[in-house]
């Protein structure tokens, strides 16, 4: 009797598989999948020890002679330190070792201005001295027993102050605020005068040809990561061999700069990745890791980082911000001929990823969101003294399209057109033109194409408006939906996107003697659902269990390496190499089996546990195959981006995915207070390998982006950069009672299958962050005819614009 | 450093301890009595990760001195299982079986706060879960997922599924 096998819906090989992994891919527009393709929801792989408290993270490790570390931090944003007496500190009974900027060595960390631990501070709440002791508590004593004198320099926060001529400078020895570059990072495309740009088309005849021209300005909102787990790392050394338990998405970055900064091979350091807790991008301990595996080194026992809550506010990294300035040129009939903008964004003092967020935006969201033909980008990033930025989710583009959605409406309702249409009638698609970030900050400029999953975009935005119910609830533009003494409903929509990279990766897949597999890989499971994707395809790519595949991740003493789980890449990237391997081993398996079934190995097919000879019964148990011949091993590698090509134009597919999202608002007029009522949202997968996880990623993205437009302020002093509301009383996540209830809630998954991810799988996570912001100011905007750009949107901000329209009146 | 001696009782069992005065219910659970079940998300009160049950009432461990919890019953993650059996709870099964996890960093709070709701309240609406539950935050998003789980638990307990 044969089991169900469909774990990500039935058992296919795509017509070009095997030209893919020969690198040689021709996209087949037409490719025949079977109709009701729906994935499975298996339970996921870690679900019983995280229900059970068995998961082991980062802070819940604990090794023998232990010591903790803690970090004193700068109260100033912006100073030099003339002196730093920490002899107290070391002769308090308990205290193993300090370090200050006198006693580190002089090395980069990711951040590339400063040394690991610096004589000039240039954010409130960077580290100037680390302590390791034999509990917390005592570090923690330690920490005031050091002396330090600061010579309090000037220091600036504020974009336009920092952009003006004899502003303070972030960095004395940078010249400058705008950043152009350091001697270890270069950015090959910018300008003389520090400015990146992008251009296609001719926008100034593009403007000449409007019927309607707008223009306006964005802030967008700083916002905080919140990673659930604060910073944490534990540094152990045996002789000179070191081993790192790091809560961290991006592996690769930090192994190499371990190795640099000690000047060790990789081989003698190994990384170790589980459990991860989602960072919502960029998380990585950085110098942390670095100053823990020094405190390690000297007295020689293993020590552990754990930030506190406030320290990961102050110590870590946060949302870029960017100021945006859109002009658009619209005709009356929908056709957008033109489209300007200007993104300056606020750095603060330094950032590990210089210009992906910007390059991202310039390429993504400011000229292929909407296929317009006109379009010029420019943006700068301009130093301040407040905590750098770093990765947050959609990482570049919702910065931008949440300035970009608003315009957008702005030019819908000056022709008077139903905003859901304009964006129909506009949003980017398949045979649109496309490029990777990277190629405008490093070049070249080479423009690919949206592959036939992209079609997706004008269905997604069909089947949202479809399920909000638009035709009945939009009345028409400054018609509110319903109004109820105070209180005014709205209606507004957005549309996002933003990329799923697809790296190079690779993966092993070994089977064990029974005919169970462990699937090797360098990603990381941080709650985004990796080693359930994993396991759910390559289970389905050997025809065994799905209980009968086990992934090892993250581990780099085992599994290959892998730059990280950024850039939604995981399904398109690391879950892809997964699956090529366990085609290898397929391969093998059957080679192995063709013998013993008296056939060749074409004639041969893997499922259900065995191999059988196709339209036979003639088979034999996987599990006996391995346990005769228990090397059966599978290597693979992406083939590159390039190999990924349009089957028409022979054009380079590029990987992306979108978002169409509509919310329903109700607006109290008397308090601004905004309630979101109501979210429909519509994403597309390519295919989607397990749907409950999907909605979870759909539900994260949601939930961020509604606390980022009105909840969530960032609320950083003016006259000294320091953040006046570390923890979570005063900034303010959404909880239970502010998402929308039952089926006010509404996720929508489109599937089209794309060109590159396994089994038309692709990643889309972050793209559920992109949307929703800019929809909720849409939609209060058709409640009460008062756009609020400036801050998040909150009661506060949401009444100072309607009282400054009344008086415009 | 002024400790204590006290005896706490912890998923049925007893244990003596000699702990700090200042140290809180989170830090000994956790450090001396190796119950990492139990997290920290902000050890400030704001957030329900480190939520235990002590009596049957949900507290929050992180502001919870160890001394306080002397003679008290106190409830981990890792006492909710069927200590015969090793069964999970149906709660514990629900999140399982929906997913009702993404980094696992709440779920702890989020499933025992959940139980001191279902042992008062059998048949809870949503609005009765949001509210119960609306001290533990989800950076994941998850809230929608997780009171989904949670009428499933209360409807199977219903049924009388038990620890089933």
């Amino acid at each position: 009797m044969t089991e169900e096998f469909s774990i990500i819906g039935k058992n296919l090989i795509r017509k070009d598989d095997i030209e893919k992994v020969k690198g040689q891919a021709r996209y087949t527009p037409d490719t025949q999948l079977p109709v009701s393709i729906v994935g499975k929801s298996v339970v996921r792989k870690d679900a019983i020890e995280k229900v059970k408290g068995q998961a082991r993270y980062i802070p819940d490790i604990q090794l023998p002679a232990m010591l903790h570390a803690k970090f004193l931090r700068s109260p100033y944003a912006h100073a030099r330190i003339k002196s730093i007496d920490t002899s107290k500190a070391e002769a308090l009974p308990g205290v193993k070792c300090v370090l200050t900027h006198q006693n580190v060595p002089k090395v980069h960390p990711l951040r590339k201005f400063e040394y690991l631990i610096d004589d000039t501070v240039h954010h409130p709440g960077e580290e100037v001295a680390a302590v390791a002791a034999l509990t917390p508590e005592i570090a923690e004593e330690a920490l005031k027993l050091i002396e330090v004198e600061y010579e309090v320099l000037p220091a600036v926060f504020n974009l336009e102050e920092a952009m003006k001529p004899g502003a303070p400078l972030a960095h004395q020895e940078y010249g400058t605020n705008i950043y152009h570059g350091t001697d270890l990072s270069h950015i090959p495309r910018l300008d003389k005068d520090g400015w990146l740009r992008l251009e296609v088309g001719d926008v100034g005849k593009g403007f000449t040809e409007a019927d309607y021209i707008l223009d306006g300005t964005c802030e967008s909102p700083i916002q905080y990561n919140c990673s659930p787990m604060p910073r944490a790392v534990v540094c152990e050394w045996a002789g000179d061999k070191l081993t790192c338990w790091a809560d961290t998405q991006l592996p690769l970055m930090l192994w190499q700069d371990l190795a640099s900064s000690f000047g060790i091979p990789q081989s003698d350091v190994r990384l170790i990745c589980n459990y991860a807790v989602g960072g919502y991008g960029g998380k990585k301990p950085e110098k942390t890791a670095t100053l823990t595996a020094i405190l390690a080194k000297r007295t020689g026992r293993p020590v552990k980082t754990v930030f506190s809550r406030a320290e990961d506010f102050i110590g870590t990294h946060h949302r870029i911000s960017y100021k945006n300035y859109n002009k658009i040129g619209v005709k009356k009939d929908g056709t957008i001929t033109a489209m300007y903008s200007r993104i300056i964004a606020n750095w603060g003092s330094d950032t590990p990823e210089p210009y992906v967020c910007q390059g991202s935006a310039l390429v993504h969201a400011c000229t292929m969101m909407y296929e317009w033909q006109n379009s010029k980008v420019e943006t700068c990033g301009v130093l301040t003294n407040i905590l750098g930025y770093g990765a947050m989710n959609g990482f570049g583009d919702p910065e931008a399209i949440i300035s970009i959605e608003r315009i957008i409406d702005e030019a819908a309702e000056k022709i008077d057109m139903d905003p859901v249409e304009f964006r129909f009638k506009n949003c980017m698609r398949y045979g649109d033109k496309a490029m990777e970030w990277h190629q405008v900050v490093y070049g070249p400029i080479e423009w690919g194409i949206l592959g036939p999953d992209m079609d997706s975009f004008p269905e997604l935005i069909q089947k949202c408006a479809e399920k909000a119910q638009w035709k009945i609830k939009w009345k028409g533009w400054r018609t509110p939906v319903s109004i109820e003494g105070n209180k005014k409903k709205g209606i507004g929509i957005a549309i996002g996107q933003h990329h799923t990279q697809f790296f190079p990766c690779s993966a092993i897949v070994k089977m064990n003697q029974d005919g169970t597999a462990n699937v090797l890989s360098g990603a990381v499971e941080m709650g985004q659902g990796y080693a359930t994707a994993v396991a759910q395809v390559v289970a389905e790519t050997l025809g065994i269990r799905y209980e009968d595949v086990n992934p090892t991740l993250a581990d780099t003493a085992a599994t290959p390496a892998y730059f990280g789980n950024v850039a939604s890449a995981g399904t398109s990237s690391a879950v892809n190499a997964t699956k090529l391997a366990a085609e290898e081993v397929k391969r093998k398996l059957l080679e192995l089996a063709a013998p013993r079934l008296n056939a060749s190995a074409e004639d041969l097919e893997a499922r259900d546990g065995n191999i059988w000879v196709k339209g036979t019964n003639n088979k034999v148990p996987i599990a006996d195959i391995c346990f005769t011949n228990f090397q059966v091993t599978g290597t693979a590698n992406n083939p590159p981006l390039t190999a990924i090509r349009d089957e028409k134009t022979g054009k380079v597919i590029h990987p992306y995915a979108a978002a169409a999202t509509i919310a329903e608002v109700e607006v109290d007029t008397e308090t601004g207070q905004v309630e979101v009522i109501r979210i429909t949202s519509a994403h597309d997968s390519g295919r989607t390998i397990n749907p409950v996880i999907c909605e979870n990623q759909i539900d994260l993205g949601l939930t961020m982006a509604n606390g980022w437009a009105r909840t969530e302020e960032y609320i950083i002093d003016s006259k000294t950069g320091v953040l006046m509301n570390p923890n979570l009383l005063d900034y303010k996540l959404l909880t239970f009672l502010d998402i929308p209830k039952d089926d006010d809630l509404q996720r929508i998954v489109v599937e089209r299958p794309c060109a590159w991810g396994p089994y038309g799988a692709k990643g889309m996570s972050e793209t559920s962050m992109t949307a929703l912001a800019p929809a909720i100011a849409n939609a209060i905007y058709n409640a009460i005819g008062v756009r609020v750009y400036d801050g998040s949107l909150t009661a506060e901000n949401v009444l100072r614009a309607i009282e400054k329209a009344q008086k415009r009146q | 450093m002024t400790m204590k001696t006290l005896v706490l009782k912890v998923n049925g069992v007893e244990y003596e301890l000699k702990v700090r005065v200042t140290a809180t219910l989170a830090e000994v659970l956790r450090e001396e009595l190796g119950l990492i079940g139990t997290k920290i998300m902000c050890n400030e009160g704001e957030c329900g990760a480190c939520t235990v049950l002590v009596n049957g009432r949900p507290v929050l461990s992180c502001m919870t001195l160890a001394i306080e919890a002397e003679n008290k019953d106190i409830l981990t993650i890792e006492g909710l299982a069927d200590p015969a059996t090793g069964d999970l709870h149906p709660i514990q099964k629900a999140f399982v079986e929906r997913s009702g996890m993404q980094c696992g960093v709440c779920t702890s709070g989020m499933i025992l706060t959940a139980k001191a709701l279902l042992d008062e309240n059998h048949d809870p609406s949503e609005d009765d879960i949001r509210n119960a539950l609306s001290g533990n935050l989800c950076r994941c998003g998850n809230y929608r997922r997780i009171t989904e789980c949670v009428l499933a638990a209360a409807e199977k307990m219903r049924g009388g599924g038990g620890n089933d």
